[in-house]
């Protein structure tokens, strides 16, 4: 038998999204609390971006002092990947789903989300979708306060080693990429690294742009080289 | 640094731009396959950028120390998932790196 797509179903699909997200954001509150943002901008972070990795990229590059244009462009390229997904999700919604009801189901679209609700049978009630997104957002929203909180404690030289927290969670993403895809993963991230490097300590270039730049090759390189099914 | 609200905020406005454009943009189906494997791609190669040399400059004095952390995060990710542990070991690294 089917399960009804209800509000309730949605929340409890939703639960182990909460339970992932919360460490994550965590991590992203004390971030936020080392970066010296105030509580609350910590909180409209998470409120207003509710997006992993594009909240760690703009934090880190508000650290370095990128320009707005540069923090624009950046998070923009690394969210694209919502619009492939956006365009999948938009073709399953239930047709009798409201105009306003849209935007706000495509605000809540996470890599996450996105997996869990395409695995459902066509066409996706707005109720269940509420459910799986709050849910997801609630465990993102108090993990950040959470992690904001905890960093306020911390002693000074403790605080000082709390900035590697960003790098650590960096490097534990490309760490599970190269298991999942081999090493042709880790070849693509040095690459860039290394071209970032060389961009910003060598040639001096403002640090938002080289990211871009450094991004952007690696990218267009890998795309040349690496087969369709290896990714 | 930037105003970090209006940072915060513009932030928001480029995600928001990514997640919204879809519903209403019906060409982004029809992009050719080079660029949706690019796509696929990116976010990995985002991933040099945003830990080197960062993590190496963050500790000017003590470049090691940044560099210790992320070797046990990294070690520890590779036998299991999960991220918090990773993390606090990290971090509790570099704390006795500055430390020593």
């Amino acid at each position: 038998m089917e399960r009804p797509l209800t509000f309730t179903q949605g929340c409890r699909d939703g639960l182990p999204i909460f339970i992932g997200y919360f460490p994550t954001a965590l991590a992203f509150g004390l971030v936020c609390r080392d970066l010296g943002l105030r509580t609350w901008q910590a909180i409209l972070f998470s409120v207003s971006n509710f997006a992993g990795s594009g909240q760690f990229l703009a934090a880190s590059l508000m650290g370095s002092g990128a320009l707005l244009a540069e923090l624009f462009i950046s998070v923009l390229l690394i969210n694209m990947r919502y619009m492939f997904m956006g365009a999948e999700l938009a073709r399953k919604l239930d047709p009798t789903i409201k105009g306003w009801q849209r935007p706000l189901i495509a605000f809540g679209t996470t890599d996450e989300v996105f997996s869990v609700a395409v695995l459902n049978p066509s066409p996706l009630p707005a109720p269940y979708l509420f459910g799986l997104e709050g849910i997801s957002y609630l465990g993102w929203v108090s993990g950040t306060a959470t992690g904001f909180l905890i960093g306020m404690v911390l002693p000074p030289l403790l605080q000082l080693a709390v900035g590697v927290t960003l790098y650590a969670l960096f490097t534990i993403l490309l760490t599970q990429q190269v298991r999942q895809k081999g090493l042709k993963a880790l070849a693509l991230a040095a690459l860039s690294g290394t071209i970032h490097t060389v961009l910003t300590v060598v040639l001096s270039v403002p640090v938002g742009w080289s990211f871009v730049i450094s991004m952007l090759s690696a990218t267009f390189i890998g795309a040349l080289i690496i087969d369709e099914e290896a990714i | 640094m930037m105003n970090p609200t209006v940072a915060i905020l513009i932030s928001a406005l480029a995600t928001i731009i990514t997640r919204l454009l879809p519903y209403y943009a019906g060409w982004l189906e029809r992009l050719p396959r080079f660029f949706a494997k690019s796509l696929r791609l990116l976010p990995i190669a985002a991933l040099g950028p945003l830990i080197f040399p960062g993590v190496l400059l963050d500790y000017p004095d003590r470049w090691w120390a940044g560099l210790g952390g992320i070797a046990i995060a990294s070690l520890f990710a590779w036998r299991k998932n999960g991220m918090i542990i990773p993390i606090l070991l990290s971090i509790a690294t570099t704390w006795a790196l500055l430390a020593l």
